[in-house]
């Protein structure tokens, strides 16, 4: 191979590598610098003073017990759901109320989230609190207006086919 | 050649064996059979002792890579070069950082309030 290739290719390696060193150093470091707690999202995205992070890390504190309460309860209707169809070739009338108590405690479950945001969004400056709830909104229940909607698209064309 | 003195009478010296050796030598010139040269051979030799002189041509693909890797190999333009790529890679690798840690936050803060069984 010429003598001039091999050394361009070698300064063209060398280049790529310091390149590509550098970038996964840089956002290397950037990811550990960044604080880790649970908060630290608020914090950044909505620009909040130390008063504001005060308070909604009450909030925060005092939702957590509940949340994790409702969370027992969601799994424990889940396993007796799983047990009542368990086998089962039809929907029986148990696995009926089940699935009826489930979808109650998901209400009610995601009514105290709800609750939990707008109590939030409440201690942030009016603005910043607007956003963070519409955020809040469309990251938990945006998923299954996304899902409904593409279910009742596909069902729609289907409806047109002949 | 060499030429030879072919007289038989070595004693007889002078202008008479000159005059014999001019008209000798006329003679086997003369009968000398010469092979008739090929058309435009002195063009072909001329041009033949022109390429001989001529400097090594390179062919052109060798030409600029070299002068590329001449550049390269200069300590100045070498070192702006790779400070160069290591400052673009640290810019946009910190840039990138921010973003990904700026998801993770957000992905911790949602796990946390919003349990996947929710959403």
């Amino acid at each position: 191979m010429n003598r001039s290739l091999v050394i361009l290719l070698g300064a063209l390696v060398l280049g790529v590598a310091l390149f590509g060193g550098s970038y996964f150093a840089g956002q290397r470091a950037c990811r550990m610098t960044r604080p880790a707690d649970d908060l630290s999202w608020l914090r950044d995205e909505f620009h909040l003073t130390d008063a504001e992070m005060t308070r909604i890390q009450k909030l925060h504190e005092g939702y957590l017990p509940k949340c994790a309460e409702m969370c027992a309860k969601i799994a424990a209707k889940k396993s007796e759901l799983e047990t009542a169809l368990g086998g089962a070739t039809n929907v029986n009338p148990v696995a009926q109320q089940k699935l009826a108590e489930l979808a109650a405690l998901r209400a009610q479950c995601q009514s105290q989230m709800l609750q939990h945001f707008i109590e939030v969004s409440r201690t942030m400056p009016p603005e910043p609190g607007r956003h963070y709830l519409a955020e809040m909104q469309r990251l938990t229940l945006g998923f299954h207006e996304q899902t409904e909607q593409s279910m009742s698209g596909s069902m729609g064309h289907e409806h047109h086919q002949p | 050649m060499n030429k030879e003195n072919i007289n038989p009478d070595p004693g007889c010296a002078g202008g008479f064996a000159g005059a014999s050796d001019g008209r000798l030598g006329a003679l086997l010139r003369e009968s000398r059979v010469s092979p008739a040269l090929p058309p435009r051979f002195q063009e072909g030799v001329w041009r033949r002792i022109e390429e001989a002189a001529a400097p090594v041509k390179v062919t052109g693909g060798i030409t600029w890579l070299d002068a590329l890797v001449t550049l390269v190999l200069r300590p100045r333009f070498a070192l702006a070069t790779a400070t160069v790529l290591m400052v673009a890679g640290a810019l946009l690798g910190v840039r990138e950082g921010n973003q990904m840690a700026h998801q993770d936050a957000q992905a911790r803060y949602l796990a946390v309030v919003a349990p996947n069984s929710l959403r």
